[in-house]
């Protein structure tokens, strides 16, 4: 084939086709083929939707013994297809699954992974980030032998979808039953009856700008809309206006959520050593000197009580 | 008219049977306060040298003998009333020393003073006013304790308190009324053995009680460490610090034994006065219940059945304890000491504990934030960055560098600074002091940091440092001695001062109490400079409880970076008290204490006094242009 | 239990990355150097099991002569022994050609568990446990947070392990020792080093060995050919407007750069 293989993963849609819009990059700077593959039924979403132009061909792996993903089972299936289809290139989306198998998987071939790419350039040279985020590396690959790579999410946008025909392949693996060493349990939530801030990917914070008790509504309604964890400053827990096991900051919890929205709060250092591992931190503060703007990555100077209810709305819009 | 005045009856002719009587007491007497005494003297004895102690100077320490014991300067000073009865006591007891000697010599056929004598008769009145005062005294303190009860004298009452009280008041009542008898009349030959039975009868008692500080304390305040919370450097691999009896030192372990019970270190202890478990009395009678049950070459912890973990955890090293303590006890180093001995050896586990820890080992400051924060800081305030030739080394810390209100003590301290011209500049790259590290008692971090600070000052030749935290100061001067030879350093209040007379005074009527810093005022005496500053700004007014009795506003010892305190906060309460001045402006020395009284403030709600340091205070007349 | 903790020396959260003169990678003559996070978690997983079940917990960690400093800390922290392998071009080395290294060493100590942590603060690739997994021919298991022995004794010994899945989701997985697991940071309280931990740490053993000594070929198939600063993003972005036009422009980002919603 020598082509270029897209890995998609059933169950993560969108990353999946973002894979695909890297593929089409790749292959415009190579003159490769694109092909697709990923472990399923033909009818299945990953092989009925289309993202850009329809791909003609497709491969859907099927065995009893993938029902539930294990790396054995991934690794030796996904080994055979690239022994018979013997790609250039074999591209996956960068997800807790690929990281998984896949490093086993280009081992078997005598390659290593170039993992959570975020650009690619003429070669083809592959970008990605180094030393949290401060450094950025170019990497090539060199030698025989396919070249196997993982995307990061949201670096390469996926194409709006095109109407047309893809002609799906099935291939069914060998695999026996102790091939698979591993035996994983069904998915459960992380059960804990007490808010565990720490774990919570979005937070909603609250401090003294909301004045008094019966104004945290306001901020709890933002909350629930974003699906977020609603915490607040010390102040506000010393006063009882919230549970004290929601306060953040030096002398309550420390968390580190994707988003941490920080609602009248001005900044100081108790509060900051708490949140200061959020990956995004939004501030909304009367004050444009407050000091939480200088953390903040974006902010908002203006009045909680007229911004809240807007972003209230704004953000149930945005979800319809 | 002749005044014939009264002599003192003696009695003559005591019979061989008196004599025996006598002598078999006395020896019974001597026995059994040796049995006990002895033992104690073992068991301090036994215990392992202070490796790090120095007799030499003797000046300071006849001084401090002369001065705290013979002229019971802090018992008054510090508990005026109860304080001047035990003085009259103590006094009493030393007045009596040749008439006691004499007392006993009587009886043996061998009395030197003769009470027809003329220095005797002299002598006699002279101890007579002292036995006066000293029954008056020992009255008092038994109504107090029995009937008035304080609280820092604890729930339980002390028999032994009452029987010793008898006993002296019966000795000077036996005394006193030898004046008016004959020396022939059976009064006096009971009197006499009345006051030989009480004689007889408390010499024993005193190894066997708190009283034993009549023959300890002189000792333990002559032979303190010198210096005020002095933590002494361990020795050696095996030690890290208190952890079992075997750790005890000969210091620690006659401090133990020097306790009065007086409860005068908790009255004034934050943590004591808001509902905590610490106190800090306990925590040296817990060390002394250790080496009576185990003694000094036991393995068992010292932190366990006699002393709890959480107590000595809650302790924020202000020194009130130590600085109280009439007899001599140095409370901070064995709390540091018991906490060394938690955390060199991982038993302490504690979240929040390990937390600032782990920030130290992989970081360069105390809060864990990436020092790019304290880069921008200085970018963005224009600070000079110091290069050898400047005169001053203005030392940030981890408040000036990271806080919001400490940037904003160093920017105005700064500006200040400008004004008069000074040469300052601040380093690229400061890491933690240790301060709270040091108080928790981890060494190993400590020594890491004393180290790479010493190196890194070296190599930028500095020589003289000036900081807004008193913190730093005493940990920069004192504790890093262990390590090496620290430069120069003070805190901005001593600088400020030296300048006040160039920096504009502001006159309105706006009253400000200022609030004295534990690092600052007991540790490292300033008091009068940071007020000289505030003084700039309007009228000073001053707190009850101020100047060396200043209330601690909770975040010393490591306790900042702790999690939640158990009972009422140590800083509302000390808010509570400053604001209760009436004052409109309070003012901080110590970026900490400001960081805690801003949050205790937030709950007064509106009209609450303003909150500044006094750099703040002093930027205040500057004009609009001097400086940044 | 015989647990070899692989771990992995890394320039300290507190890094000043400059870019040296061959541009290939950051300059290191006045980093601070510490031990990788995630690998410090593995090493607290493991000291956990040791207490709990008994046995001893052996690191090992491969570069040049400084990552003593790092083996000592975790000897410190109540590893039992070390295995250092000096290799002054690591750097050179693609992820498998480290795999390789640390398999070959660890191989001749046949554990019962191998951890590591789940990735390097500084390559950030997160696969070096799971190709010597491959290469040692074990089952393995990747962002883990908690072990649990189900058999204690015996050779065929089986673990439960919780492993973390996307979006809040965790899910357990059964398998048999010997494996190799990755280490997620977070799932235990880390313990801090002590005065006692670096006195002891001084008589414990530490086995040198070369990479020369473990006969393992060096080229790689991956080259980092060149490394740059990236764009300057860290500032503060305030949105403008009144309140519904801040909160329409916030909600753009939050959809598109922050994709949170």
């Amino acid at each position: 084939m020598s082509g270029i293989l897209v890995v998609q993963e059933a169950g993560r849609k969108r990353i999946s086709f973002e894979a695909l819009a890297f593929g089409r990059r790749l292959a415009e700077l190579t003159g490769l083929a694109v092909e697709t593959a990923a472990v399923g039924d033909p009818n299945e979403t990953i092989f009925v939707e289309t993202s850009g132009p329809p791909i003609p061909t497709s491969h859907a792996v099927r065995h009893s013994l993938l029902e539930k993903y294990t790396s054995d089972g991934y690794v030796l299936a996904f080994e055979q297809l690239i022994r018979k289809l013997e790609p250039s290139y074999v591209v996956f989306p960068h997800t807790y699954q690929s990281r998984d198998y896949v490093p086993r998987l280009a081992t078997r071939f005598g390659q290593v992974l170039i993992s959570d790419i975020t650009g690619i350039e003429a070669g083809p040279i592959f970008i990605r980030q180094l030393v949290q985020g401060k450094l950025t590396g170019a990497y090539r690959h060199q030698g025989d032998g396919p070249c196997f790579l993982s995307i990061q999410a949201g670096a390469f946008p996926a194409d709006p979808p095109q109407a047309g025909k893809t002609i799906i392949l099935t291939f069914q693996p060998e695999i026996a039953p102790s091939d698979i060493r591993t035996r994983p349990s069904e998915p459960f939530r992380g059960g804990s009856q007490t808010v565990d801030l720490g774990s919570a990917q979005l937070i909603v914070s609250v401090g003294r700008g909301i004045k008094d008790a019966a104004n945290i509504p306001i901020v709890q309604e933002l909350a629930t809309a974003l699906g977020a964890e609603l915490a607040a400053s010390r102040p506000i827990c010393d006063n009882g206006w919230l549970p004290m096991e929601r306060q953040v900051g030096s002398s309550g919890q420390t968390v580190s959520p994707k988003l941490y929205l920080a609602i009248g709060i001005s900044g100081a250092i108790q509060h900051l050593v708490g949140m200061k591992g959020s990956q995004c931190v939004v501030a909304i503060n009367k004050d444009p000197d407050a000091p939480i703007f200088e953390v903040a990555d974006y902010g908002i100077a203006g009045d909680l009580f007229e911004v809240v209810p807007a972003l209230t709305a704004a953000v149930k819009a945005a979800k319809q | 008219m002749i005044l014939v005045l009264p002599t003192l009856a003696e009695p003559q002719h005591f019979s061989l049977f008196e004599k025996l009587l006598f002598a078999g007491l006395a020896v019974a007497s001597g026995y059994g306060f040796w049995r006990q005494f002895g033992k104690i003297l073992d068991k301090i004895l036994q215990s392992k040298k202070d490796p790090s102690f120095r007799l030499f100077p003797l000046g300071k320490r006849i001084w401090e003998f002369f001065w705290e014991v013979l002229c019971q300067a802090k018992v008054v000073r510090e508990r005026p009333l109860p304080g001047l009865a035990h003085a009259f006591v103590f006094w009493a007891f030393c007045a009596f020393a040749l008439v006691t000697l004499n007392h006993c010599a009587v009886v043996l056929g061998i009395g030197f003073l003769s009470p027809r004598g003329q220095f005797a008769r002299f002598y006699f009145y002279f101890v007579a006013a002292f036995a006066l005062s000293c029954a008056v005294g020992i009255l008092g303190l038994f109504v107090r304790r029995f009937f008035i009860r304080p609280k820092w004298l604890g729930e339980k009452l002390s028999y032994q308190s009452g029987a010793i009280a008898l006993l002296i008041f019966v000795l000077m009542a036996t005394y006193l009324a030898s004046f008016f008898v004959t020396d022939a009349s059976l009064t006096a030959r009971t009197l006499w053995w009345l006051h030989t039975l009480a004689l007889l009868g408390f010499l024993p008692l005193i190894p066997h009680s708190k009283h034993l500080h009549l023959v300890l304390s002189p000792a333990t305040v002559f032979l303190s460490r010198g210096g005020f919370a002095q933590i002494p450097p361990l020795s050696g691999d095996e030690d890290f610090g208190l952890v079992a009896g075997t750790d005890l030192t000969r210091l620690v372990s006659l401090q133990a034994y020097s306790c009065v019970e007086c409860g005068r270190c908790t009255e004034h202890c934050p943590a004591a006065n808001t509902g905590k478990l610490l106190n800090p009395k306990e925590i040296v009678l817990g060390l002394r219940g250790y080496l009576n049950d185990l003694g000094p070459a036991s393995e068992e912890p010292l932190l366990g059945k006699y002393n709890a973990q959480e107590a000595v955890f809650q302790c924020t090293t202000c020194g009130a304890c130590e600085f109280q303590c009439p007899v001599g006890i140095e409370h901070v180093p064995i709390l540091v000491g018991l906490r060394r001995g938690a955390v060199n050896t991982g038993v302490w586990e504690d979240q929040h504990g390990a937390k600032l820890f782990l920030a130290l080992e992989r970081g360069s400051n105390a809060l864990g934030l990436s020092p790019t924060e304290r880069d921008k800081f200085i970018e963005k305030q224009a600070l000079p960055l110091f290069d050898g030739t400047q005169e001053y080394c203005l030392w940030l810390g981890c408040m000036g560098g990271y806080d919001p209100k400490g940037r904003e003590i160093v920017a105005d301290f700064a500006r200040v600074m400008n004004y008069l011209g000074t040469s300052y500049g601040v380093l690229r790259k400061e890491k933690c002091t240790g301060d709270p590290v040091r108080r928790l008692g981890n060494d190993l971090l400590f020594q890491q940091l004393a180290e790479a600070n010493l190196e890194a000052l070296a190599q930028n030749k500095v020589k003289k440092i000036v900081s807004i935290c008193p913190h730093c100061v005493r940990t920069i001067q004192e504790d890093w001695k262990e390590y090496g030879t620290p430069p120069e350093v003070e805190h901005h209040s001593e600088f400020l001062a030296r300048y006040a007379d160039r920096l504009p005074k502001q006159i309105n009527d706006e009253n400000i109490v200022f609030h004295d810093p534990c690092y600052l005022g007991r540790y490292r005496n300033v008091y009068d400079q940071p007020r000289t500053v505030a003084a700039l700004a309007g009228n000073l007014v001053e707190a009850p409880r101020n100047r060396e009795r200043s209330f601690c506003c909770g975040a010393g010892g490591g306790l900042a970076f702790l999690g939640e305190e158990t009972g009422e906060r140590v800083s509302h309460n000390r808010a509570a008290e400053l604001v209760a001045t009436g004052a409109q402006t309070i003012a901080a020395a110590c970026p900490f204490c400001n960081t805690m009284f801003r949050d205790a403030l937030a709950a007064t709600g509106e009209g609450a006094p303003e909150l500044v340091d006094i750099a703040q205070l002093a930027a205040r007349g500057l004009p609009a242009s001097g400086g940044s | 239990m015989k647990i070899i903790v692989a771990i992995k020396q890394v320039p300290g959260p507190d890094a000043q990355v400059r870019i040296d003169a061959t541009g290939k990678w950051i300059e290191e003559s006045d980093l601070q150097f510490a031990l990788n996070e995630s690998d410090a978690y593995a090493l607290e997983e493991a000291l956990q099991l040791k207490e709990k079940h008994g046995g001893e917990v052996i690191v090992v960690s491969a570069g040049p002569e400084r990552v003593g400093t790092t083996i000592r800390e975790a000897l410190a922290k109540g590893a039992d022994r070390a295995i250092q392998i000096a290799c002054d071009d690591l750097g050179t080395r693609d992820a498998l050609g480290v795999s390789r290294l640390l398999a070959a060493a660890i191989k001749t100590e046949n554990p019962d568990l191998i951890l590591t942590g789940l990735q390097s603060e500084d390559l950030g690739l997160g696969q070096t446990g799971v190709i010597v997994a491959e290469l040692l021919g074990l089952p393995h298991a990747t962002l883990i947070l908690h072990v649990e022995v189900l058999d204690g004794a015996g050779t065929q010994a089986q673990i439960k392990v919780k492993r973390e899945l996307e979006e809040g989701w965790f899910q357990t997985i059964e398998l048999p020792t010997p494996a190799v697991l990755t280490i997620q940071s977070g799932g235990n309280k880390l313990r801090y080093a002590t005065l006692m931990g670096i006195k002891r740490a001084k008589t414990k053993e530490v086995r040198q060995l070369t990479a020369a000594e473990l006969g393992v070929d060096s080229a790689p198939v991956v080259l980092l050919e060149q490394v740059s600063m990236p764009q300057r993003k860290k500032s503060t972005q305030m949105l403008p407007g009144n309140a519904q036009e801040a909160a329409t422009a916030l909600v753009e980002k939050l959809k598109f750069e922050v994709r949170v919603l």
